[in-house]
C-alpha cells in the first residue's frame, strides 16, 4: 500500500470511516447518510456536500468504485485497497476501545 | 410582483449572504435569480424562515451532484460565478447537520482553500504581474487629457485591486482559522 494513502486515512474521520464501512455493499450517496443515522440513532449524519466530497476523493485514491447508476444516483463499492485501509482502521480502533478500558493489547 | 436589489458580496461573504437571503425570505422575497454578483432578482411570497446554503463548485455541477442534495431535501435555484445557490425550509430541519451542506469542518476548509485556488489566486496574479509592472509606463509625463485619465483610470484600478485583495484574503483567513480551531 502507497504510504501516501495510509497518511491520509489511518486515522480516519467519522464521516471517512461510516462510509467506507457501509460500502462493503454497493450504495449511493443518500443511501450511505440514511444507514449511518440508523446505525448511530442520529448521532452521527453525513450532509451532501460532505457525502460528495468524500466520496470523490476517495474514489479518486482508489478506495472505492463506481459500480453502477440508478436514476442519476451512482452507486460505489468498496475496493480491495478500501478494505485494506478499512481493516486496519478497525484494528485501531479495536486497540483503542481495549485500552480505554484498561486492557492491554497482546501482539 | 418582481423586485430587483443591488448587494455585493464578495467571494469571502458567502456566509452573510446566507444570512441575508434568510432575513429577504423572512420578509415574503424569495429570491429567483443572481445576474452577475450583484443583482439579486426577487419575488413576492408568503414569509417564511428558509435557511440559504451556498457551495462554491467552480462550474462542475454533474447531475449526481444535484441529485445528492435534492435527496437530503435542498432545493437548487441558482447558479452565478461558480456558487450554487441552494435552500430548505426551517421547518424541514430536525438536527442541526440537516440545515449545513457540509457536516464537518474538514469540508467546510475544502471549499475555503478552492476558493482561494480559483477565484483569490487569479486575481493575486493578474496584480502581481499585469498590473505592477505596468505602474513606470502609466505616468508618461505628458498633461495630454488622454494620459491623465488612464493614469487616473490606473491608480484607481491598482486601489481598486488593493482593497479587494486585502478585504477578501483577511476573511478568507479568519473564516480558515475559525473552522479549524472549532
Amino acid at each position: 500500500m502507497e504510504e501516501r494513502i495510509r497518511r491520509i486515512y489511518v486515522p480516519m474521520t467519522e464521516t471517512g470511516f461510516y462510509i467506507l464501512f457501509c460500502l462493503q455493499t454497493p450504495q449511493h450517496g443518500y443511501g450511505i447518510g440514511q444507514q449511518v443515522r440508523q446505525m448511530t440513532a442520529n448521532a452521527v449524519s453525513i450532509s451532501p456536500g460532505t457525502m460528495y466530497g468524500t466520496l470523490a476523493k476517495m474514489e479518486k485514491d482508489g478506495l472505492i468504485a463506481f459500480y453502477s447508476e440508478e436514476e442519476k444516483r451512482k452507486l460505489y463499492e468498496i475496493t480491495p485497497l478500501g478494505k485494506e485501509i478499512l481493516d486496519l482502521e478497525i484494528r485501531r480502533i479495536q486497540r483503542l476501545y481495549k485500552n480505554s478500558k484498561g486492557e492491554t493489547v497482546h501482539a | 410582483m418582481r423586485k430587483t436589489k443591488l448587494h455585493l458580496f464578495t467571494i469571502a461573504d458567502y456566509e452573510d449572504e446566507e444570512r441575508w437571503l434568510r432575513q429577504q425570505h423572512r420578509q415574503g422575497l424569495r429570491l429567483v435569480k443572481t445576474i452577475l454578483p450583484f443583482f439579486y432578482i426577487f419575488e413576492a411570497c408568503t414569509p417564511e424562515d428558509v435557511v440559504y446554503r451556498l457551495d462554491y463548485r467552480n462550474g462542475s455541477a454533474d447531475s449526481e451532484y444535484l441529485q445528492m442534495f435534492q435527496d437530503y431535501g435542498w432545493e437548487y435555484f441558482n447558479c452565478c460565478t461558480g456558487w450554487l445557490y441552494f435552500r430548505k425550509p426551517a421547518s424541514e430541519i430536525q438536527s442541526d447537520n440537516d440545515g449545513e451542506i457540509f457536516s464537518d469542518n474538514e469540508s467546510k476548509l475544502d471549499m475555503i482553500h478552492h476558493v482561494i485556488k480559483t477565484r483569490m489566486l487569479p486575481v493575486l496574479v493578474i496584480f502581481l504581474f499585469c498590473l505592477l509592472p505596468n505602474w513606470p509606463r502609466s505616468f508618461p509625463g505628458t498633461s495630454s487629457p488622454l494620459d491623465i485619465f488612464f493614469s487616473i483610470l490606473f491608480v484607481s484600478l491598482t486601489v481598486l485591486y488593493i482593497v479587494l485583495i486585502a478585504y477578501c484574503g483577511g476573511k478568507l483567513r479568519k473564516l480558515r482559522a475559525k473552522y479549524k480551531n472549532q
